[in-house]
């Protein structure tokens, strides 16, 4: 179509009977850009912070398999996607100027003729989620490494995942993936993020405290130097500087020397997993005494510390205690409270809590999760929760 | 698989374009589709107030500062297979902080009737 002149523009005007004076002397003449059908072009509402990214340069990425519902990732966030309809017609226009551009530009051109580059009556909403980190897990976990003298079948090939692998399969941001790997002790072997299989851990961790308590060093310096020295023989140095960074916290002296703080929680942790995931259940007593006896000399096992590792039944007499480890369970909300449920008919909060913290959104509380997902009721003056649906 | 949204326009920064949002439904007045045909003339009066002429409509409208912002998303490789929904592949091409809405009914332009000569 002909570029309308400001003669057809003045007659419009006048035969919609308004008049010129009262109005700003730029008009955009609006015509449908080559392209505008085509459907090409779409609308993503943007939460607050993500304009700014984009506005610096940084990107933004969609992630999802074709069977898994998309998600949109920043550097450090990972958001849900979904449609929103909307009822009128919403047009993009390149190149159109508000009155206070206009106003600002007065030598701006008399006609301004613009191309709608597309339109829709839908656009891309966004809400913040919890990155979907348990398929991490689940990948890492399909080859953990078993040590270099594992007897191993060398000849299955795994697959292995490097970081960028791992960033186009999960859908989480950049940042929430390598926090997760940090929290989950994996490292890097030959470029690939590998988890360690637990009994080579126990193993590694093990040549640790035996060592601790033959030097009879303070928990709270344990000496990187002398550790590589001593074991290096035994196990690659990479690991065991692994195992100490996994389970100690790393500082250096006044003297530039590299020690360890190790975690006495979790270590006693990880000792409590070993003896309770031999059988199904244990004697509470029983285990407690021999727990004791398992950590290194100077350290103090106490309950609180297997929260989300292991379940006291209380009910049962003997008390009982067995592994229950909230990493197995799922990872939607409605299925994590079935499975918990269909494990026990009546929970406390104390109980259930370290179950359900994950779960929890950006501002939400455990309360609100238990409003939502659970139904309250008093037992025996105890406030418990069970399911609100028959499981 | 990820589908990044890349940036365009490199070092120049982002275009600004502006969203004009209609009630009804755009059609087009000739069969062969909407591509080169004029959609109205826009206008501001100097209160600032948008002014948008349309066929035999006058719709009057207000600006409006969006709280959230949208990003533009233009879809790379339309003609290639597998290019389909979410999974293809998206380049941020511009933002719009702005929006014209033109919510209030449109007023009809009513012509003259020739004078009989």
């Amino acid at each position: 179509a002909a570029m309308r002149s400001r003669a057809e523009v003045d007659a419009t005007l006048q035969t919609a009977k308004l008049n010129a004076a009262e109005l700003l002397p730029a008009v955009h003449c609006l015509s449908f850009g080559p392209q505008a059908g085509a459907g090409e072009c779409c609308l993503l509402q943007l939460e607050p912070g993500l304009c700014a990214e984009l506005e610096a340069g940084r990107s933004l990425v969609i992630r999802g398999e074709k069977d898994e519902q998309a998600v949109l990732c920043s550097k450090d966030k990972t958001y849900d996607m979904k449609i929103a309809d909307t009822s009128n017609m919403l047009l993009f226009i390149p190149g159109c100027k508000t009155p206070e551009q206009l106003n600002a530009d007065q030598a701006s051109c008399n006609i301004i003729h613009s191309q709608i580059a597309g339109f829709s009556n839908n656009y891309w909403e966004l809400r913040r989620c919890r990155p979907k980190l348990k398929k991490l897990r689940k990948l890492l976990m399909e080859d953990p490494y078993e040590g270099p003298d594992s007897r191993k079948d060398q000849s299955l090939t795994f697959p292995k995942y490097t970081t960028e692998d791992l960033l186009s399969l999960i859908q989480a941001s950049e940042e929430e993936i390598l926090h997760q790997l940090q929290v989950i002790d994996a490292c890097k072997i030959e470029g690939y993020w590998r988890t360690l299989e637990f009994d080579y851990e126990m193993k590694l961790l093990n040549h640790v405290t035996q060592l601790i308590d033959s030097e009879s060093w303070s928990l709270s310096k344990v000496p990187l130097r002398t550790c590589l020295e001593e074991l290096g023989s035994l196990e690659p140095i990479e690991m065991i500087e692994h195992i100490l960074l996994s389970y100690g916290r790393k500082y250096i002296d006044d003297a530039g020397e590299v020690y360890f703080e190790m975690h006495e929680d979790k270590i006693c942790r990880a000792i409590a997993r070993m003896l309770l995931q031999n059988a199904v259940k244990f004697n509470l007593s029983e285990f407690q005494e021999v727990w004791q006896q398992s950590v290194p000399e100077g350290m103090t096992t106490r309950l609180d510390q297997l929260q989300g590792l292991a379940l006291v039944d209380k009910s049962s007499r003997p008390q009982t205690i067995f592994l229950l480890k909230v990493e197995d369970l799922p990872e939607d909300n409605q299925e994590r409270f079935n499975s918990l449920f269909s494990i026990r008919e009546k929970w406390t909060e104390v109980d259930i809590t370290p179950y359900i913290q994950d779960l929890c959104a950006e501002k939400q509380t455990v309360g609100a999760l238990l409003t939502k997902y659970a139904r309250s009721s008093m037992q025996n003056g105890v406030k418990v929760y069970n399911s609100r649906r028959p499981i | 698989e990820a589908a990044s949204l890349a940036r365009s326009g490199g070092a120049g920064g982002l275009a600004q374009w502006v969203l004009v949002e209609l009630q009804g439904e755009v059609e087009p007045r000739q069969s062969g589709g909407l591509a080169g045909s004029l959609l109205g003339d826009l206008h501001y009066t100097r209160e600032g107030i948008p002014v948008l002429i349309v066929g035999h409509h006058i719709l009057y409208g207000k600006v409006v500062q969006l709280e959230k912002p949208f990003a533009v998303l233009v879809k790379q490789g339309a003609g290639e297979p597998g290019a389909a929904g979410l999974h293809a592949r998206y380049t941020v091409t511009a933002l719009i902080k702005t929006k014209l809405l033109f919510k209030t009914r449109p007023k009809p332009i009513i012509t003259n009737v020739p004078k009989k000569v």
